[in-house]
């Protein structure tokens, strides 16, 4: 069905865009209480991980790309290399670490509705903002006020 | 179940998985629709469509108009207009609640504790309730009129109660039978013509009959609303007696007249639905003979019908085993054994498709695999004839022979006086197979 509004002139047709029931494929068998507090616990541990795994996605992760390139640099006297390195491993830790996101928060999904919420859908989008966000914003902090913008440029006018 | 079964458990369908099983399940409904095949009922010899909307229109003007009159004090433009139609008196004609019931009085009236009423039989079961409710003995006989003369001529006989068309047969009494059964009569006998059924009628013009009421005083002709006019559920019906009757239908009338809202429906279809009343008849009298033609094709012996249905029996095949076969193909007919004529059936006319449909159900039936098995095409029925009405519940629920809604009372008691009355007339279970008005 076309709901959203962008796809029907700011109309909505029938619900609004995810606000539609989950349809099972037969009537889901809830655990027992502490089951279901015991997958409330899971899911928490399940989102702390996709919050983790995104963090490292905005600092540790490129800059232990940028050390190996520099490693490969060193090692091997080759600068183009090392460049290479450095943007492979980034690129294959960066999309795995979002595959690995993703599956975690489809599973997620799956566990807070065991836990017995009505959960919809993802947390993966929001987690992946709101990492982002701080992280820009303690990088930013670092680089104006911790490290300072000045000390490259006067370092560079000095030689 | 396994950790993973039970997380999978929770996990939604997509908008395509659903949208494919709303398909589904569409496509399973609509399949189901296609297959159903509509029952279709032949056993009722009232209309399956509905009145005009003129009809149901006046019925509502007048009860806007306002009920709190008895209908006798508004004086009766039906019985005028009756009257005028008829080329009679108004004095000599009279309004009542359907036919039956006038019928009913006439024979209280009429029969003295242990007189006769002699009936053709098969005939219409009321007659022999009706002698029976006015301490009379209903004396059935085979035959025409010349038996009916015979019977007549014995001891205590004071009614010769008839339908024209009868019922179940069809068959027409000529206007010439009429008379001579008029001439032939003993004096003080008194002959009661049902003719609920006389629109039906295109061997004669359907007023012949009403010629004879100049000469025989003793001759009394009921109609109906019911049947052609499609207004069995309004209960109104009229009689008509020859010079000097006045004082007797007088005595017949209903006490305080005839329900206001009837009298309506049946003025509004006197003044305004001839015209379909006529386009009726003439559909139910072409339907009426090729269907005669196809079953006699078929081996059945069809009575000459004059009336919206067919009597009819196969000389191998017991009534109520073929009426049992043909219910196994969804089509209703009334089985013929409650009326002593066990061999037969009664079958209404419909429109050709239902004609058609009912023929292939017979042919299924006389198949000898029984027609439940047979392929009938689903939507045959048009929705516009006898069937793909709505049967009220309990109409066909096997409590009576024909599945026919016998109102309760009807047959309430043992036979006719002790007499000779075919089997299964009052046999205690009730004249299935017809429609008795209460």
């Amino acid at each position: 069905m076309r709901s959203d509004p962008s796809d029907t002139g700011g109309l909505f047709v029938g619900r609004r865009p995810g606000t539609a029931p989950t349809h099972f494929r037969r009537l889901p068998q809830r655990g027992s209480a502490s089951r279901q507090r015991l997958d409330g616990y899971l899911a928490a541990a399940m989102l702390a991980g996709m919050i983790v795994l995104s963090v490292l996605c905005w600092g540790p992760i490129p800059i232990a790309c940028l050390w190996v390139g520099s490693q490969v640099d060193y090692h091997t006297g080759s600068v183009s290399l090392g460049i290479v390195v450095a943007f492979v491993a980034l690129f294959v830790l960066l999309f795995g670490s979002l595959r690995l996101m993703r599956t975690l928060d489809e599973a997620w999904i799956l566990v807070r509705r065991a836990a017995g919420h009505d959960q919809r859908s993802g947390a993966l989008g929001r987690v992946f903002a709101t990492t982002a966000a701080i992280c820009v914003g303690v990088f930013s902090v670092w680089f104006v006020l911790i490290h300072g913008t000045g000390q490259m440029v006067e370092s560079g006018n000095a030689k | 179940m396994s950790l993973r079964d039970y997380y999978r458990q929770f996990e939604g369908l997509s908008e395509e998985e659903f949208n494919l099983q709303l398909a589904e399940e569409a496509a399973e409904r609509r399949r189901k629709a296609l297959t159903r095949v509509e029952r279709v009922d032949l056993s009722q010899t009232t209309r399956a469509d509905l009145p005009h909307a003129n009809i149901a229109n006046a019925i509502t003007f007048a009860a806007r108009r306002g009920l709190q009159l008895y209908p006798y004090l508004r004086g009766s433009a039906l019985r005028n207009e009756l009257a005028e139609r008829h080329g009679v008196p108004p004095a000599r004609l009279i309004l009542g609640n359907g036919a039956a019931e006038l019928l009913s009085a006439a024979t209280r009236a009429l029969i003295e504790p242990g007189q006769k009423l002699l009936t053709t039989w098969p005939s219409y079961p009321l007659f022999p309730i009706m002698a029976r409710r006015a301490h009379g003995q209903a004396v059935p006989v085979s035959g025409g009129v010349q038996e009916l003369l015979r019977a007549a001529g014995e001891h205590g006989t004071r009614v010769v109660a008839l339908a024209s068309p009868n019922d179940p047969t069809g068959e027409l009494l000529g206007v010439q039978e009429l008379r001579a059964l008029l001439e032939g009569l003993p004096d003080g006998v008194a002959v009661l013509l049902d003719e609920a059924l006389v629109e039906f009628v295109d061997a004669q013009p359907p007023d012949a009959s009403l010629e004879l009421l100049e000469g025989h005083p003793g001759l009394l002709i009921f109609r109906s609303f019911s049947k052609a006019w499609g207004m069995a559920g309004l209960r109104i019906g009229y009689a008509i007696g020859g010079p000097g009757s006045e004082e007797l239908l007088a005595e017949l009338e209903p006490d305080l007249g005839v329900n206001e809202l009837s009298q309506a429906g049946a003025l509004e279809a006197v003044r305004r639905a001839t015209g379909l009343l006529a386009e009726h008849v003439r559909a139910v009298a072409v339907e009426r003979a090729r269907l005669t033609g196809a079953l006699r094709r078929r081996g059945f012996e069809v009575a000459d019908s004059q009336a919206n249905f067919l009597w009819v029996a196969h000389p191998d095949l017991n009534g109520a085993e073929l009426a049992a076969r043909l219910e196994r193909a969804a089509v209703l007919v009334a089985a013929g054994d409650a009326l002593g004529e066990p061999q037969h059936i009664r079958i209404a006319i419909g429109t050709p498709a239902v004609s058609d449909r009912l023929l292939t159900a017979l042919d299924g039936a006389l198949g000898g695999s029984g027609p439940g098995g047979q392929d009938t095409p689903a939507g045959a029925h048009d929705g516009t004839g006898p069937g793909g009405q709505d049967t009220p519940a309990g109409a066909h629920d096997g409590t009576g022979p024909g599945g026919q809604d016998t109102p309760a009372g009807a047959h309430d008691g043992a036979g006719p006086g002790g007499q000779d009355t075919p089997a299964g007339a009052h046999d205690g279970t009730g004249p299935g197979g017809q429609d008795i008005p209460a």
